[in-house]
């Protein structure tokens, strides 16, 4: 198997009380596959957050090793998307702006991107919004402009903090609908983080359960693709969300 | 909000009313409270003969002065005390201390450094607003979300960028907050500041006023001096509103 985003036994604690560090990823080693969609669950303070700043290099691993390709990562690379939990939009900002931020920040904007900005504002079903300012629009939209700022630059992989955690859940499904047709037709990898186990069946090849700084359990979810909103509710779907229930309560 | 306008104005026609007929009913000494008609006579008079002009220019220019003066050393020393935890911790208690001592006691030193003359006037301005700004600033930079500061990591923004891109504009209703505060302090300190250092300008002119027992002229004095502070915070807020206008401008939310 090629690997494409390597962690090894990678270790992170943050200070504690009288210099003992707290360890909160202990030892954790994953590779995603190029074009992978990997999905890591977990309860709230598992460690996943941390985790997935560690690989996206907005932190520092104390021990072990990240690599991107091959090459070390030491910090946040042009190879990289991240959308956080909160879409994290600029509001003095229009849409179309937002999304050509990570582009604006490193030269100036040219004509073909703009085109491109507006054709991805248009896949993701926000057409004739890009003058709008971020306050304009409902929390759905407002996802949906960040996931369009994070894939601009066409990042070979992308980084997601419970994206969707915030949204209704019709606004969700189709939003993940979207989303993962995109990244498919892009080749994009993504690391996603989720508490929801049918959200992480759902999107993903592969899930690793997290448990306090470990993985304690990995599923290969061999559902066919194109995944459609009417697999949610056959037995092979459901068997997998059991399982995954399971190794998150510690029963596996 | 129309009808609330016109109450307000309504109220303040009022007011100036009643004074009037008070004052001719009860006809106090004009030295004590002249009648409002009074007072506008001598505005008028003041203004028509030119007698007013140099003293309202005169300080005018020690406000604006002042307040470039102050407001950029505010905002370009709250953009430093802000970036630096470390200097933050050094300098502080200094700009503290600056405030706490009674400023307008500090009036007689400065004519003896400056000289009578503007000089004192534009320093006294400064001193009184450049903290409002500091402040509004220094706080506005150390509150910026987190999660936006770490989507500037991501996007490897240099720390100029995170700066101007980020904090200051994220900061920019804080901070013209600030601005507003300083402009209405900056009538004050100017006004008290040429009390008792000058012999040009509005404060200047009333201390005269008060010598000569020109009571109508005191008060014409005092209506100059808030027309023009009103407008001076008037032109701040149009400033803000053309700053920060298209996200505020815009902000009826459109349903889906």
């Amino acid at each position: 198997m090629t690997r494409f985003l390597e962690l090894d036994t990678v270790r992170y604690g943050y200070p504690g009380r009288s210099d003992v560090m707290l360890d909160v990823v202990q030892g954790v080693s994953l590779h995603i596959a190029p074009g992978a969609f990997h999905c890591l669950i977990g309860r709230s303070g598992c460690g996943k957050t941390t985790l997935l700043k560690l690989a996206a290099g907005l932190l520092q691993p104390q021990a072990g090793v990240i690599a991107l390709q091959g090459v070390q990562v030491t910090g946040p690379n042009p190879d990289m998307g991240f959308v956080f939990q909160a879409p994290t939009l600029l509001d003095w900002l229009t849409v179309l702006d937002n999304v050509l931020l990570p582009i604006a920040l490193h030269g100036k904007v040219e004509t073909a991107q703009h085109q491109q900005a507006i054709e991805l504002l248009q896949k993701l079903g926000l057409n004739g919004l890009q003058s709008r300012y971020p306050q304009q629009l409902s929390g759905g939209q407002q996802s949906r402009v960040a996931i369009a700022r994070a894939l601009i630059t066409a990042p070979p992989i992308l980084f997601m903090d419970e994206p969707f955690a915030s949204l209704d859940a019709i606004t969700r499904s189709e939003l993940q609908q979207d989303f993962l047709t995109l990244c498919q037709s892009q080749g994009t990898s993504v690391l996603f983080i989720t508490h929801d186990i049918a959200e992480a069946v759902y999107l993903a090849d592969h899930v690793s359960v997290m448990q306090s700084g470990t993985i304690c359990h990995q599923l290969a979810v061999d559902l066919p693709h194109p995944r459609q909103p009417a697999l949610r509710y056959t037995a092979d779907f459901n068997a997998r969300c059991a399982e995954l229930r399971l190794a998150m309560d510690g029963n596996l | 909000m129309r009808r609330e306008h016109w109450i307000s104005i309504l109220m303040g026609l009022a007011f100036i009313c009643l004074w009037e007929a008070w004052v001719r009913i009860a006809q106090p000494s004009a030295l004590v409270l002249p009648a409002p008609s009074v007072i506008a006579q001598s505005l008028w008079q003041g203004l028509a003969s030119g007698y007013l002009w140099p003293h309202i220019l005169s300080s005018t220019r020690a406000v604006v002065l002042g307040l470039m003066l102050g407001g950029s050393v505010g905002f370009v020393g709250g953009i430093v005390l802000g970036e630096s935890a470390r200097l933050r911790g050094i300098l502080m208690p200094y700009v503290v201390i600056s405030q706490v001592v009674p400023k307008l006691a500090l009036a007689p030193l400065f004519i003896v450094w400056f000289g009578f003359g503007t000089l004192p006037i534009v320093v006294m301005t400064a001193l009184i607003c450049f903290f409002p700004l500091l402040e509004n600033t220094v706080t506005s930079l150390q509150h910026v979300d987190p999660q936006r500061l770490e989507l500037f990591r991501m996007l490897r923004a240099s720390r100029w960028q995170t700066l101007w891109r980020l904090k200051i504009r994220a900061g920019l209703p804080s901070i013209m907050a600030g601005v507003r505060v300083a402009v209405v302090l900056a009538w004050v300190g100017a006004v008290v500041a040429e009390f008792i250092g000058a012999n040009k300008g509005l404060g200047a002119l009333i201390i005269a006023a008060q010598g000569s027992m020109d009571t109508p002229l005191m008060f014409a004095v005092l209506v100059l001096i808030t027309v023009l502070g009103l407008v001076f915070y008037k032109f701040a807020e149009w400033l803000e509103r053309r700053l920060l206008q298209p996200p505020l401008d815009s902000q009826k939310k459109v349903e889906k």
